[in-house]
């Protein structure tokens, strides 16, 4: 199998005016093409901070981060911003869609800044408008799609069809049911297209959804299990 | 997709861009009409004084501008004025005979300015034969005949058809004192004008200062274009070279018109500029306040890998849009109101009951701008670029997001 991520001794320290608070400390971790994992933990737990260095958002204090055999901290920002949209999606809690773009547009944006030829781009951003159940929303701002926004943002990181998709507690925003349809559609996109995924939850329901379940506390791992006829 | 995001960016906060783009344009709009209401005084000033005196162009002898005197005469006139008039630059040419002297009449005397002209010319192109105001302005056939300024007349108690000695030295430093009739009484606001400055046709100058049929002490040129003066001067050079003729621009005939000009011009500039900074300083704000509130924005769209200049080059396109917008209905509106100023005119004759005199002209207290087109490209280029430069600042802040604090 191949190895997508590869964290090594990771550390993350925040703080000003000499007071340090250590988000990370020493954090290994290995995510292999196609797995669907969750990552677990209290809040402040560093899961979110684990995220954001595995994503190239953030730099880690120590160790390193390799996607895909390429260690990311050596990596300039342009090529950490190549990497970010190439390699790898984010959906975030909060959405955090364009507002002034349609939801087609919003699928669109990381194609278009790739370059992609447009009649590409175009039966690729309705294929997965389709694959997230928005087929003949294409044309409304993310306004007038209340329920569908996390749709919206997941037809985003899958369009450029990254390695790795990295969500930040992606159904804490919804309810229970639009959460389980979520989970159901990024199941089906991990399924169908191999892609790999690692979310963040405080949700057990959501937790049980996943193949691997990691749990963080006080910025180590403490528990990494398989989880076996999960669904 | 950049296109669309920056104009769709500026319409989320409408009412932020609308007072924007207003206080661009209400900038150009102040900056237009008084730049083109202050050229159109100047042209004013200028056209009346050239018109009245010797023309866009003046050619005289070298010596004459430091000590005008009526022996400094020029020779070959009508020869040098059929050459000059073949140009098609050429609006008309007016012959002048200048000398001083003392009015005298049964009420008294006053040291005057004696101007010999040809009335036919003067009628077409000098103010001062349209402001009569008693009497009639000279003609070609009269002889001694003079008008003179109302205040000379009420000093001399002088009336249409009243008698008047013109007492003067002549070129070749006689005494000769002649009898003549004033003809009209002119009226120009100007006290300089009014109250010393008597016109008499120019044959009957040539007589009284003792000059030859073909000399005079000017020989103006009056422009269609007076854009055209440089070149002009440059064909006329030649012409006259080698007959101890000078040809001299307006400017340095009338050099107070000139200088008063230049620094009314300039402080003018002064103004729009301090004006300009404050409207920068709204627009700067505007613009920091618009960057700030979408920090999260950029903060996400830097973290699907949008390439900092790309998002640099959304912010400038924003304000690019902004400033054209601004610029567009600023140098529309702006404008309009100075082509209905150039159309129209304005009479500020309530606020200025006493006329204007500047420079020793009086000007009419109905202004005229004069719309042209450097003032468009000044003002619109300035905005813009300052604009664009604001952008600039603004831009730096992109590189300053820190995503992960940003999107937390």
């Amino acid at each position: 199998m191949v190895k997508i991520v590869e964290v090594k001794s990771v550390t993350k320290d925040f703080g000003e005016d000499g007071i340090v608070t250590r988000a990370l400390r020493g954090v290994d971790l290995d995510l292999m093409a196609g797995e669907f994992t969750s990552m677990a933990g209290p809040s402040g737990s560093g899961k979110t901070t684990l995220l954001n260095i595995i994503g190239g958002l953030d730099r880690p204090t120590s160790g390193t981060v390799s996607i895909e055999g390429k260690e990311i901290n050596q990596l300039s920002e342009g090529e950490l911003s190549r990497l970010r949209r190439d390699r790898i999606g984010f959906i975030f809690q909060s959405y955090n869609l364009i507002p002034v773009l349609t939801a087609f547009e919003n699928a669109e944006y990381v194609l278009m800044i790739q370059n992609m030829e447009k009649e590409e781009r175009r039966e690729r951003v309705l294929r997965v408008l389709k694959e997230v159940g928005l087929e003949g929303l294409e044309h409304r701002f993310p306004r007038e799609l209340s329920g569908g926004q996390q749709r919206v943002a997941i037809a985003r990181a899958i369009a450029p069809e990254p390695a790795l998709i990295l969500a930040d507690e992606p159904t804490a925003n919804v309810d229970s049911e639009t959460a389980s349809s979520l989970m159901d559609l990024l199941r089906r996109l991990n399924e169908e297209k191999g892609m790999t995924f690692l979310f963040s939850t405080h949700d057990h329901a959501v937790m049980k959804r996943a193949g691997r379940l990691i749990r963080l506390q006080d910025g180590r791992i403490i528990e990494d299990n398989l989880q076996t006829g999960y669904r | 997709m950049i296109f669309r995001v920056a104009w769709r960016s500026i319409w989320r906060n409408r009412r932020r861009t609308l007072i924007t783009t207003a206080s661009i344009a209400l900038g150009l709009v102040i900056a237009i009409f008084f730049i083109a209401m202050a050229e159109g005084v100047y042209e004013q000033i200028v056209n009346d004084g050239v018109r009245m005196q010797a023309g866009h162009i003046t050619l005289e002898n070298p010596d004459y501008q430091a000590a005008p005197a009526i022996d400094l005469r020029i020779g070959d006139v009508e020869n040098i004025r059929k050459h000059i008039k073949k140009n098609e630059a050429v609006g008309e040419t007016k012959l002048l005979i200048w000398g001083q002297g003392v009015a005298n009449s049964g009420a008294g005397a006053v040291g005057v300015s004696i101007m010999g002209v040809e009335p036919a010319v003067e009628i077409k192109n000098s103010p001062l034969a349209r402001d009569i105001v008693s009497g009639a302005y000279l003609a070609d056939d009269d002889d001694r005949k003079a008008v003179l300024g109302e205040h000379l007349a009420k000093e001399l108690k002088l009336e249409p058809g009243s008698k008047i000695v013109i007492t003067t030295n002549n070129a070749r430093g006689e005494l000769v004192a002649e009898l003549c009739r004033v003809k009209g009484i002119f009226r120009t606001g100007s006290d300089e004008i009014d109250g010393y400055f008597i016109q008499i046709p120019l044959n009957f100058a040539r007589r009284v200062f003792g000059l030859r049929a073909d000399e005079a002490t000017q020989l103006g040129v009056i422009l269609k274009r007076p854009g055209d003066q440089q070149m002009l001067m440059k064909e006329i050079k030649p012409m006259v070279s080698g007959k101890n003729i000078a040809v001299l621009p307006w400017q340095q005939i009338l050099p107070e018109v000139a200088s008063y000009i230049r620094i009314d011009r300039v402080s003018n500039w002064v103004f729009q500029g301090l004006l300009f900074v404050i409207i920068l300083f709204t627009i700067l704000n505007t613009l920091l306040m618009s960057v700030m509130e979408r920090e999260r924005e950029f903060a996400v769209l830097l973290a699907l890998g949008t390439p900092v200049r790309k998002l640099k080059g959304q912010l400038f396109l924003e304000s690019v849009f902004i400033g054209c917008l601004g610029c567009f209905v600023g140098l529309t509106l702006g404008g309009a109101a100075a082509f209905a100023l150039q159309i129209w005119g304005l009479d500020l004759a309530f606020l200025m009951p006493e006329g204007v005199t500047i420079s020793g002209f009086a000007i009419s207290t109905t202004v005229h701008a004069l719309v042209t087109l450097p003032v468009f490209l000044w003002t619109g280029g300035i905005v813009l670029g300052a604009m664009l430069l604001l952008s600039l600042l603004i831009m730096r802040r992109i590189s300053k997001v820190r995503l992960a604090e940003t999107l937390r």
